[in-house]
């Protein structure tokens, strides 16, 4: 194979989820190449759980199709889980079973288990094998997930919210288990999370669902280049002329005004520079967490 | 091992840039000797929680620049000629920041005799000042 041949893991075309009348997605399409650390993001719902349903095969779309290594999900959702690693937003694991058992009985559910491994990577996150499930804190609930997720090696691992309610130290140890298994045997990542933080330091790509539409999905490196926050002061700082800048959104404020440009380069700022030679510019560069905010608002992004 | 530089994942730097700066940085200051190994992508990418990609990317790019050489089953290690080529290149950063410093000095309206009159105060503040070797 040619390496510049496409090898997607996951191919979402078009979904849409409707229950009753109510439609939760709207013709959301991405595309998960494989090797490739992906991130999906958006406030709480705006539809994100019913697509990853949807990409799990446990939800049928009211339109559009999923496939996950070619197939559709929803009609060889047994054949592609066998492939893939899912690490709940609520770990749902029997509260009573404690890790041993746990192992044991998904070792007999895969063909391909890999039950030592598991059991290092539970005790490197220091958690007793021999304590029940429902014993254990948040953070040691989520090693043991993301343990037990990885025992049958898939190719794909979903992560859905993964670090939610998780302190600085359990989180640090949870992404150190995903950054050890990206180098050591590439895994293709989905991560859906609120940590914009994490995203920040591992997604290649980022997509962003405001209400139930795709609102933007591309690399995070071109997202960050393109994003600037431009502060004008001056007299006729209300009057500038942005172009060639495309603006997101704009402030007046009392000492001038406050822009986010959303095609931001070097170039068109020495064009923008040209015309607006007699106002004071400031430029502001963005986090993903500030950009996210621009877009979609402030409400609950802190998790 | 620390690798002794810090990523800051927010900045709009990307990731990977930043990683090849500090290594660049590292060998040009000679803290990073030649033929020392750096830390596998592995190790760097858990150190800084960042993506193993991103640092292979940077050490990919430290490779064709030269800085560095990846020897198959051993691991990466600081080139032996990266010393030359991190002195041509610590040598333009320098004059770099003199430029930028004597713009700023213009800009003030700063006359050169009082310019570097700040840049000998401000090396006596780091507790080395310099004979004013030219």
């Amino acid at each position: 194979m040619s390496s510049l041949a496409v090898d997607p893991v996951l191919e979402v075309e078009h979904v849409s989820v409707r229950y009753g009348g109510a439609r939760v997605v709207e013709d959301v399409s991405l595309s998960v190449e494989r090797g490739s650390v992906f991130a999906l993001l958006g406030r709480n719902g705006v539809g994100k759980s019913s697509l990853i349903r949807c990409i799990l095969g446990q939800q049928r779309p009211s339109a559009g199709d999923v496939r996950l290594f070619g197939r559709s999900s929803w009609n060889s959702r047994r054949a592609a889980m066998a492939r893939v690693g899912v690490v709940p937003e609520e770990p749902d694991a029997p509260p009573e079973m404690n890790a041993r058992e746990l192992v044991a009985l998904l070792g007999d559910l895969y063909a391909r288990w890999d039950g030592a491994d598991v059991l290092a990577r539970i005790e490197r996150a220091g958690v007793s094998a021999r304590v029940p499930f429902g014993k254990l804190s948040k953070g040691q609930k989520g090693a043991v997930m993301l343990a037990l997720a990885l025992g049958h090696r898939p190719e794909l691992l979903v992560l859905d919210d993964p670090t939610l309610g998780l302190d600085a130290v359990a989180r640090k140890a949870l992404y150190d288990e995903i950054i050890g298994d990206l180098a050591d045997r590439g895994t293709t990542v989905l991560l859906c999370s609120h940590d914009l933080d994490g995203i920040e330091r591992l997604a290649d790509r980022v997509a962003i669902v405001k209400e139930r539409r795709m609102l933007l999905n591309e690399p995070l490196e071109e997202l960050k280049a393109r994003f600037r926050r431009l502060r004008v002061t001056g007299t006729g700082a209300s009057g500038v002329d942005w172009t060639p800048f495309e603006i997101s959104a704009s402030d007046t404020r009392e000492w001038g005004v406050e822009t986010l440009v959303a095609n931001f380069s070097d170039e068109r700022f020495e064009t923008f520079r040209a015309r607006a030679a007699a106002v004071d510019v400031e430029v502001v560069s963005l986090s993903l967490e500030e950009i996210f905010v621009a877009l979609v608002g402030r409400k609950e992004v802190s998790s | 091992m620390s690798s002794g530089f810090r990523v800051d994942p927010k900045d709009a730097v990307p990731i990977w840039r930043q990683i090849e700066l500090g290594v660049k940085r590292l060998v040009a200051s000679g803290a990073l000797a030649p033929g020392v190994a750096v830390p596998s992508m592995r190790d760097l990418a858990q150190e800084l929680g960042v993506n193993p990609m991103t640092v292979a990317k940077a050490y990919q790019r430290l490779a064709d620049a030269g800085v560095v050489e990846t020897r198959r089953g051993e691991g990466t290690f600081v080139a032996a000629r990266s010393a030359a080529r991190g002195r041509s290149e610590r040598n333009r950063d320098l004059k770099q920041q003199a430029d930028r410093f004597a713009s700023a000095a213009a800009t003030l309206g700063v006359a050169e005799p009082e310019a570097v009159g700040e840049v000998r105060a401000a090396f006596s503040r780091l507790g080395r000042g310099t004979g004013g070797k030219e």
